[in-house]
């Protein structure tokens, strides 16, 4: 059974099939590739059928039947996670996901094993309990909110029919198959099929900003048979039978039965959960899926998950670190072993020993079960006691300080963009650091580098250039505007005019260029889908007309066709009324030809007043010329195909329109064939573009256009910098060359000193060849100067269809790293990504995508990092990515100030991590080896179960948030530091062994000083436990200090205060009578002795440390430290690139 | 890890917000409410912050300060070290003589009479308080077994008499709880010293005060008396008087407090009077406590104190070490500076400044 059988032939399947997917249709005229993707998508749409075991019945204005069975879910949403009861289980359960926590079960679990409790029971689940609270508060916080949102969200009311009246109900009682109605500006609860609308032809429009992001508003439509039909008075009986509920916003596939008549539904019949309805005082719908199985609710999925590149080369490390701790538990354990063997003989009698147990009548052996298993738990005891030697509470402060680093890059006031009203917004929480260590930036261009707010700049018109000097009448007249019952409409934006050409088009109809020029803005204003909005101002008698559509480009051509007299007032689905020079007309749209990235044109068939029939087709100059009549005007036709070169030479984008007037015969023989078209079961699509592609040809040249696209604010100098910093940009796009190119040179990504190699081909041979000439021509270049700023690589999609993938890729890859500059143009979605892989196959570095529209998010989810534009495109960019903002300029403190400084930050703590855990390790393994090989530590298991949580975690995160090699502006003035992350400074194998050797000697010095100063003495094991402690918890914090850069009244509070608050701890621990260490820290403290082993202690733990670090800050300076030394002692005018640059030629 | 959750704070666009229809701000009304960050110097990482940057100057003042602190207290813990007076004599071996064996069977021979005289030369004049220690080597009083087989609660209270539970093996004899029960206290030390000088002046050894006072008042209880003390089959050393409490028993105070380290001394009393230089000493003492099955040492130390403590030269050569040491660099540094000076924040030590173009 087939859903299209019986489907209605009328203009309202024109409708719908001009507003299919309103997603993927969002593709500027000529200005890119389709996305291949969703055509697809919808071809194999059309195919597919219902089948009863995967539908949804819904019978309309009957809940109780629909929900007989009670498998549709309410309407009631539930975006918290726990419940009061479910809570706990739940939450630990999730908790343990992670490899982290189980490790601290593993070890918990194993030490209470009585063989092995190192610990006692309370010591050994604090560590554990501690974060899993810790976690379990915020969890229970965000819940708490998500429940008050909730709350608020499902008591929101709406007009349901019940009883045949619309009366007040609330949201989360809405049911499947209920009638509702939303009045203008109501946010729609559910998602719904619109049954009837407020107006006569059943449009209903909807703005999805919550959806989908876009602002512009969509159209929707209801069904002409339930049009006419008011609930309240007619009886409405009918089933819909659906789609199981999907996330595709784009698609929505039912049949409705009514009144024995069967039609099929589309996307433009349902309204969306989320979605706000506007210009339409009211609209009827039947609810078809409610509460989480709306699509608002099945697309509100997480953020996508990368690893940090920092991340993967710690692990590494982390590994190492495992290395060493199975090592030091096998040293401690083989030599208990020795040990035993050695005085097995006296185990019995040795009074710290005493193998035996007497206390019963049988003499047993008491914790004892020989050599062999003595060493197993001594192993088992010792990964117990050094456990914390594998950092494990590095992932949780890992963690913490990406939140409090991505608090930062959000509440960064330069990242907020003032004309979308949005800040930087973190979505991916751990790949901040990688920020830091780019080394190629993918760009795309429209929408990207520019604003992609399309403004009309010339028109060549039948072969006349219209390019004179531009007037904004905004001083003497306030732009077109026309009278409608009273009031004064205008367009909503003004568009400078050219003089001349308005002149010309007030003129009328009458000579043959005016006649031109009344065809040509006709067309503009016909040939397009959008929609006029009418919206009040604040002065009554004036009205401000909005274009409201998809495409940015036919928003523009519809702007200056009203600024020039040719005013779009209303569009409906059969006709459109254009005021034309105040005269208003209506004509009728017979037929339209959706734009599709085949064809790269659109075409509109309208019915003139006078009964003429015309076909009118706007597309990219390429396809268009193929169509146009060569043998008419050929002057015409040479002279717009110059006129177009010149345009796109100064980065314009370009349209070319043509028209042709349409025959009786002609027009029934299309009309018929794209009925049967529109009715087709399978491949609804290709018969349609067949049926265009028929109609679309022998037109006559009208002109073209140019529309620019300007460049967003601040980009050439954005560019600059990220080259400065030693990027390489890459802008890869949909556009024609010669407007990439010229974008280029206007974005300063090009120079004319570079040397442009340009790769055109169409096949694999010829590809090869060029490939292999432009590799020698690359390297000519590049020998004389050993610089590879000179050279540009300009290569088209064709041409990447045969490299990427092949052997080829290798070439184009050798040939890229010889340029600086990669210009693609005319790359489809797919190439795009296919280029990041490339560069991400061959080498280390780290790539970033940066994008706005749909085409984007294979290259933004492939890349190292994905960042997405919130611009005009939708947010298609931004659900994939992983950081969002609004404006490309905004790369650059993103990159160069919170990069780098992330990248640092983080580098240095993974470090210190390290170091601050291992010391401690070492520290309890030096005293293992005197007391038998035992694992006694000195150190009370309070404190050492307390280190890693308390005495030493805050400080580490609190400077690896807010600490700051160097300030914002010396970060900008010197792009270059940037190279510091390139290169991995902050976190390299040789830092790692440089911190293990350091660690090394630091725990010697703890260990060893105290020991010999008091070998021999009655010192007991709980004051040397405390001196060990507060040596250790002091040299790691005045390590920390010693590389703090900026010292802060949080890095003071957090560093001294957790120094006082680990004595005030351990006196804590030593004020407790039934613990063995009582009162010790008192009586060491007493002694002279002790002050001096602390001090001594700290000198000279850090003096090694000391003095390589300052020999190594005057002898080999890094970067980062001239760039400190400069700021603090240099005069401001260092600081400045120019001066840099300046000094440099006085030499 | 953190963003399998859909909704953290940081992701502006959760589920709720979705749904929410709250927005839906309109293009053409002016926005009513700005997310701009608000400013404040926290938000935008301004704080006020100091950025100290160690100049030449500051190297070298900081390795000369270290030298200058340090080389002083090197000195006078050296002297302090120098003036203590120390007579260490080990004992076991000499009181004793024969195989390993031998010495066993004779120390576990509870019959025998232990007593042994030593006889100890004063080199030069101790001034009193001279205090006695007995020294035990290769004894681990820090092994873990041992560490752990006490129970705090029962020194202190009565009342936890009973809870003999981290005692093992060392915790109920003939069914009953022992106090005070553990490896620790069932291995007391028990050798017993009695001083006299050449000129048969008896020298009185003060053993009140020897354990420490926190200890006597809070840790052990003056109402727990020992009871079912070494009762079971295996002494392993002292016997307690049952009628002294355990806050009077400061011997057992004493060693209770385990020592840290192997080898380890542990005081045993004080002599309250000057003794001369030349002045020998005899010490009486009862040889009982079996260091023969393994191989441990026995020793005896007579020895003054200074404020430092006992006699160690290590803290007074590590110091002068590290003096020394701090002072080199100091010297280095400066030389460094002298002979390859850099002007601090030059921009032509940048990297793309030294070689231009090679980056």
């Amino acid at each position: 059974m087939s859903l299209d059988d019986n489907q209605q032939l009328s203009p309202d399947t024109a409708k719908t099939s001009s507003v299919v997917d309103l997603g993927s249709k969002r593709l500027p005229h000529g200005s890119r590739q389709g996305d291949l993707d969703s055509e697809r998508f919808s071809i194999s749409m059309s195919r597919r059928e219902i089948d009863d075991v995967d539908a949804r019945l819904v019978y309309v204005n009957d809940p109780i039947k629909t929900n007989e069975r009670f498998e549709f879910a309410g309407n009631s949403i539930r975006t918290a996670k726990y419940s009061v009861l479910s809570f706990l289980p739940r939450n630990i359960f999730e908790q343990f996901h992670r490899v982290a926590y189980i490790y601290f079960l593993f070890i918990a679990i194993l030490n209470q094993l009585p063989q092995l409790a190192v610990f006692g029971r309370g010591a050994s689940i604090l560590p554990l309990s501690f974060v899993l609270l810790v976690t379990a508060v915020k969890d229970a916080y965000e819940d708490w909110r998500r429940h008050r949102s909730d709350r608020i969200e499902n008591n929101r009311m709406s007009y349901v029919l019940v009883n045949d009246t619309f009366r007040q109900k609330k949201w989360k009682d809405i049911q499947v198959g209920e009638i509702i109605m939303f009045s203008a500006d109501d946010t729609i609860p559910c998602d719904a099929v619109l049954l009837s609308t407020s107006d006569p032809t059943g449009v209903a429009y909807i703005q999805t900003i919550n959806l989908d992001g876009e602002s512009n508003l969509k159209t929707r439509y209801a069904k002409q048979e339930t049009l006419c039909k008011l609930p309240e008075k007619d009886v409405i009986n009918g089933l819909i039978k659906c789609e199981n509920p999907n996330r595709n916003i784009y698609g929505f596939m039912a049949a409705m039965e009514i009144d024995g008549k069967r039609l099929s539904l589309g996307p433009s019949n349902i309204v969306l959960r989320g979605c706000v309805l506007k210009n339409t005082n009211w609209a009827v719908g039947v609810v078809v899926y409610c509460g989480r199985e709306t699509k608002a609710m099945l697309n509100s999925s997480g953020a996508p998950s990368k690893r940090s590149r920092l991340e993967t080369r710690m692990n590494r490390e982390i590994i190492l670190l495992s290395v060493f701790l199975v090592a030091l538990c096998s040293v401690v354990s083989v030599c208990a072993g020795v040990w035993l063997k050695w005085n097995v003989n006296e185990l019995e009698v040795l009074q710290f020993y005493r193998k035996k147990d007497y206390s019963e009548p049988e003499v047993e052996n008491y914790n004892y079960s020989g050599i062999g298993m003595e060493i197993f738990f001594t192993f088992l005891m010792s990964v117990i006691v050094f456990q914390i030697m594998i950092p494990i509470s590095l992932y949780i402060s890992m963690e913490l300080v990406r939140v409090g680093q991505a608090y930062f890059m959000i509440r960064d006031d330069k990242m907020y963009d003032e004309s979308s009203n949005a800040r930087f917004q973190c979505r991916a929480l751990n790949i901040n650091e990688d920020l830091g260590k780019i080394k190629y930036v993918f760009s795309d261009k429209t929408g990207t580098l520019t604003e992609n707010k399309m403004e009309f700049k010339y028109a060549s018109i039948f072969g006349v250039d219209y390019s004179g000097e531009k007037t904004n009448f905004e001083g003497e007249q306030r732009g077109y505007c026309i009278q409608v019952n009273g009031q004064v409409w205008r367009p909503k934006m003004k568009v400078e005019v050219d003089k001349e050409l308005l002149q010309l088009s007030k003129a009328g109809n009458d000579t043959t260029t005016s006649k031109h020029i009344y065809d040509f803005f006709l067309a503009l204003a016909a040939c397009n889908t959008i929609v006029p909005i009418v919206v009040d101002t604040s002065d009554p008698d004036e009205k401000l007309v909005d274009y409201q559509g998809d495409s940015p480009d036919e928003q523009a051509l519809v702007y200056a066709a009203a600024a020039y007299g040719f005013m779009l007032m209303e569009r409906t689905s059969g006709h459109i009324i254009i005021d034309i020079q105040g005269e208003r007309q209506r004509f009728n749209v017979l037929g339209m030809h959706e734009f599709d990235s085949d064809r790269k044109r659109m075409s509109v068939i309208l019915g003139f007043p006078n009964g003429s029939v015309k076909v009118i087709v706007k597309g990219a100059d390429n396809s268009m010329f193929n169509i146009i009549n060569k043998t008419l005007n050929l002057d015409t036709i040479k002279a717009t195909e110059h006129h177009l070169q010149s345009y796109s030479s100064v980065g314009l984008r370009t349209l070319v329109v043509g028209a042709r007037e349409l025959s009786v015969p002609e027009f029934h023989q299309w009309q018929s064939a794209y009925e049967t078209a529109s009715t087709a079961v399978m491949g609804r699509v290709s018969l349609l573009r067949k049926v265009a592609t028929n109609l679309e040809n022998n037109l006559e040249i009208i002109g073209a256009s140019a529309i620019e696209d300007r460049l967003q604010k601040g980009v050439p100098e954005a560019i600059e910098l990220l080259r400065k910093a030693d990027m390489k940009v890459w802008v890869l796009t949909g556009d024609k060359q010669e407007t990439a190119i010229s974008i280029g040179y206007s974005s300063k990504l090009l120079t004319s000193d570079m040397n442009k190699i340009v790769i055109n081909s169409n096949s694999k041979v010829s590809s090869k060849t060029s490939l292999g000439d432009a590799l020698v021509t690359s390297r000519s270049f590049l020998v004389p100067n050993g610089d590879t700023s000179s050279v540009a690589l300009i290569i088209d999609g064709t041409s990447l269809v045969y490299i990427l993938d092949t052997e080829l890729e290798e070439q184009l890859f050798q040939l890229a790293s010889n340029c600086a500059v990669v210009l693609c143009c005319r790359v489809a979605p797919l190439q795009k990504a296919g280029i990041v892989a490339m560069i991400k196959k061959r080498t280390d570095d780290m790539t970033l995508s940066i994008g706005d529209g749909a085409n984007d998010v294979s290259m933004i989810q492939m890349a190292d990092v994905g960042i997405g534009i919130s611009g005009q495109e939708g947010r298609q960019a931004v659900m994939a990515s992983d950081f969002a903002m609004g404006q490309f300029r905004f790369l650059v403190p993103l990159l160069l100030v919170h990069g780098h400084w992330n990248y640092q930050r983080m580098g240095y703590m993974i470090l210190y991590n390290f170091y601050r855990n291992a010391v401690f390790v070492l520290v309890l393994f030096w005293y293992v080896l005197f007391t038998g090989f035992t694992l006694t530590t000195a150190i009370t298991e309070w404190s050492s179960v307390l280190y890693s949580v308390v005495y030493t975690s805050v400080p580490t995160i609190v400077i690896a948030i807010l600490d700051k090699d160097l300030s914002r502006r010396s970060l900008l003035a010197y792009p270059q530091l940037y190279g510091a992350g390139q290169r991995h400074e902050s976190y390299n194998s040789t830092l790692f062994w440089l911190t293990v050797a350091d660690t090394l000697w630091q725990s010697i010095v703890v260990f060893y000083v105290p020991l010999f100063a008091y070998w021999k003495s009655d010192i007991d094991g709980s004051s040397l436990g405390d001196l060990w402690t507060l040596a250790v918890v002091f040299l790691v914090n005045i390590h920390l200090a010693m590389d703090v850069i900026r010292w802060t009244w949080v890095s003071h509070a957090s560093i001294w205060g957790l120094i006082v608050a680990t004595c005030i701890c351990v006196i804590i621990i030593d004020v407790v009578p039934v613990l063995p260490g009582y009162w010790a820290i008192f009586n060491l403290a007493s002694k002279g002795s002790f002050w001096i082993c602390l001090l001594g202690i700290q000198i000279a733990a850090v003096v090694p440390r000391f003095g390589i670090k300052m020999f190594i800050q005057h002898c080999r300076p890094s970067d980062i430290q001239i760039a400190r030394e400069a700021n603090k002692f240099g005069n401001s005018m260092e600081l400045t690139g120019q001066a840099i640059e300046m000094n440099l030629s006085r030499r | 890890m953190m963003n399998s959750n859909p909704s953290t704070p940081m992701n502006a666009h959760a589920p709720s917000s979705i749904s929410g229809g709250n927005g839906s701000p309109d293009s053409n009304t002016p926005r009513r409410n700005s997310k701009r960050p608000k400013y404040s110097r926290f938000t935008q990482q301004e704080l006020p912050a100091c950025k100290p940057i160690l100049t030449p100057k500051w190297v070298i003042s900081a390795f000369m300060l270290v030298t200058i602190v340090f080389i002083p207290i090197g000195l006078t813990s050296l002297i302090a070290s120098n003036d203590v007076i120390e007579i260490v004599d080990r004992y076991d071996n000499a009181c004793i003589t024969g195989t390993k064996s031998q010495k066993v069977q004779y120390i576990q021979n509870a019959t025998t009479d232990k007593t042994c005289t030593r006889t100890l030369t004063v080199k030069k004049r101790m001034k009193q308080p001279i205090y006695v220690y007995y020294q035990l080597d290769n004894f681990y009083q820090n092994h873990r077994r041992y560490v752990k087989s006490r129970s705090d609660k029962q020194l202190r209270n009565r009342g936890d008499e009973n809870a003999t539970s981290t005692c093992k093996p060392e915790y109920e004899a003939n069914g009953m709880s022992i106090v005070p029960c553990g490896l620790v206290a069932w291995s007391l030390f028990n050798d017993t010293y009695a001083f006299s000088t050449s000129g048969n002046r008896s020298l009185t050894i003060n053993k009140r005060e020897i354990s420490w006072k926190s200890d006597r008042d809070e840790k052990f209880g003056s109402d727990v008396f020992p009871k079912n003390f070494q009762n079971s089959s295996f002494i392993g050393g002292g016997t307690l008087n049952p009628s002294i409490p355990l806050n009077q028993q400061e011997d057992l105070i004493v060693w209770m407090r385990t020592a840290a380290l192997p080898t380890f001394r542990k005081l045993y009393g004080k002599i309250e009077q000057d003794i001369e230089a030349g002045e020998k000493i005899t010490v009486v003492l009862e040889n009982r406590y079996n260091t023969y099955s393994f191989s441990g040492k026995k020793k005896l130390v007579l020895s003054t104190t200074s404020w430092l403590g006992g006699k160690n030269n290590f803290i007074g050569i590590a110091y002068l070490a590290v003096g020394g040491l701090c002072f080199l660099l100091a010297t280095t540094f400066t030389v460094i500076y002298f002979v390859k000076p850099r002007h601090l924040g030059d921009p032509n030590y940048l990297s793309w400044n030294r070689n231009p173009g090679g980056h």
